[in-house]
């Protein structure tokens, strides 16, 4: 069963698209990886389905609930990271977590799970806007676990972390769909990244889905059109490369 | 539950400080008047309210103007400075719910400076005016129905300065607009009924003084006023979303 499903999602400024006709399944209890380069509509599309922006035409669903109808409902079940950190910045770690906490209806320890998870315990006091860019990533990942929701919509999570910390988020949400029982959409710019994390992808580039399957399927793929398939890197550029000649873009 | 979420987010803003001195201040004005130039009023006809309404009001409410537009615009800035405003809206939280709430923490905040301006007027009617009798419980109906107008005439105010805030992602130009409306006020007449409606001219309105009728029609407009303010709100609040 499809956890996220759009048909025909689409979105538009004045002449331009950001999101094009794209049709998304994301199986449930799975990591899902969105890739593609900056400006390719990531960001739009997960920003379409926590409703923050509406799309022009097309429709999606998620956990077989409707946008704009059930946005309320989709919203209780979605746990949600989007482009950077967003926090109160005179408030504590802490204290941003409750007032999640407190719109969601959660009990007090869940705040305490949730700072644990991401390795933020030890700060949790510290006022949110003198923590360093990682620590910001962290507690913004922490209000999107808090809860554990069922299903989590990450945008690139693992910006400003040093590598130990990259590592460390890359597993746990890796391990998060055995761990919470959870689905996963997480987007990133990196092929060797979205690797190691995802078992489908979704590959977007100026707002069209390119492909859409397993890393296997992509490998099958890439290997019939006659791109290297040695380096999955090279895959994703050569991938990228011809849909930019076919638009005449630069190459 | 939005009240108590905002009076948590308005922790270490300095926001109720801010209200206290500034109430303070503006009880200042009356008093201080009265300390160098007493002789100017004691001598008046009128009630002794209305004499220290007359003379300072105009000031007093420049002040709770002022701190009631900055007090709006800080609490949407903690909202807009990082980010905490997206977080909200992929919640299940209705973003009027954010608005509403903030309109009455910004009341309860007015509440209470102008009770401090209130206690103000009460002590110098009581040292100036009273020639060492106290004042009955009459006095003290028309201190308090005065207060409540006064408060009353503060709504329209409080929703305005908060509508303008939560349009404008950057503080200083929620604050420019709204100390142009504050500015704009202190031109306009306030004799005239029509040009006395617009929100920022309200607050130098006050109950001593005023015919009975014409207060009714303030209080009527001002009703009116709060539906309409808080109606373009959720009107803006559904379109906003269409063009983000």
């Amino acid at each position: 069963m499809n956890m996220i499903e759009t048909k025909n999602l689409t979105k538009t400024y004045g002449n331009f698209s950001a999101v094009s006709n794209v049709n998304l399944h994301i199986p449930e209890g799975s990591v899902y990886g969105f890739l593609g380069p900056n400006g390719a509509g990531k960001s739009t599309t997960m920003k379409m389905f926590l409703g923050l922006t509406r799309p022009s035409s097309g429709s999606f669903a998620i956990d077989g609930k409707h946008y704009p109808e059930n946005r309320m409902e989709i919203l209780k079940e979605v746990g949600s990271f989007i482009e950077a950190p967003a926090f109160y910045g005179n408030l504590t770690g802490e204290e941003n977590l409750d007032i999640i906490r407190k719109i969601l209806g959660l009990p007090k320890s869940s705040i305490d799970e949730a700072l644990e998870l991401v390795g933020l315990t030890q700060w949790r006091r510290r006022l949110a806007k003198k923590y360093s860019l990682g620590m910001k990533q962290r507690l913004g990942l922490a209000s999107a676990l808090i809860g554990k929701p069922p299903i989590l919509i990450l945008d690139e999570p693992t910006n400003g972390l040093d590598p130990v910390g990259i590592h460390e988020i890359r597993t746990l949400i890796r391990s998060l769909p055995e761990q919470f029982d959870c689905t996963v959409l997480v987007s990133s710019h990196l092929l060797s990244e979205i690797e190691l994390m995802a078992d489908n992808i979704g590959i977007l580039n100026h707002g069209h889905l390119l492909f859409e399957g397993t890393i296997g399927d992509l490998k099958k793929n890439a290997s019939f059109r006659g791109y290297p398939t040695d380096n999955l890197e090279d895959t994703f550029l050569a991938l990228i490369d011809e849909d930019n000649r076919k638009r005449g873009g630069r190459s | 539950m939005s009240y108590a979420l905002e009076c948590k987010k308005i922790k270490r803003t300095g926001l109720i400080s801010a209200f206290l001195v500034g109430g303070l201040l503006a009880s200042l004005v009356p008093i201080l008047n009265m300390a160098v130039r007493s002789e100017m009023y004691t001598h008046a006809n009128e009630p002794a309210l209305q004499i220290l309404l007359d003379a300072n009001w105009q000031m007093m409410a420049m002040l709770n103007l002022l701190l009631t537009v900055s007090g709006a615009c800080v609490m949407y800035h903690i909202e807009f400075a990082d980010n905490g405003i997206q977080r909200l809206s992929t919640l299940p939280f209705q973003e009027s719910s954010l608005f509403f709430g903030k309109a009455l923490v910004l009341t309860v905040l007015d509440i209470l400076a102008l009770f401090i301006e209130t206690m103000a007027l009460a002590f110098c009617c009581q040292y100036w005016f009273s020639n060492g009798a106290p004042f009955g419980s009459r006095f003290f109906a028309e201190l308090f129905a005065n207060y409540g107008y006064l408060l009353l005439l503060m709504l329209p105010v409080i929703l305005t300065s908060l509508l303008i805030a939560s349009a404008c992602k950057n503080m200083w130009i929620s604050l420019g607009i709204n100390v142009v409306c504050v500015f704009t006020a202190t031109m306009l007449p306030t004799n005239n009924f029509a040009l006395s409606l617009f929100p920022f001219a309200l607050p130098f309105q006050t109950l001593a003084g005023t015919n009975m009728d014409q207060a009714i029609y303030f209080m009527i407009s001002v009703v009116i006023e709060i539906i309409i303010i808080g109606i373009v709100e959720l009107i803006y609040l559904r379109i906003r979303r269409c063009f983000e």
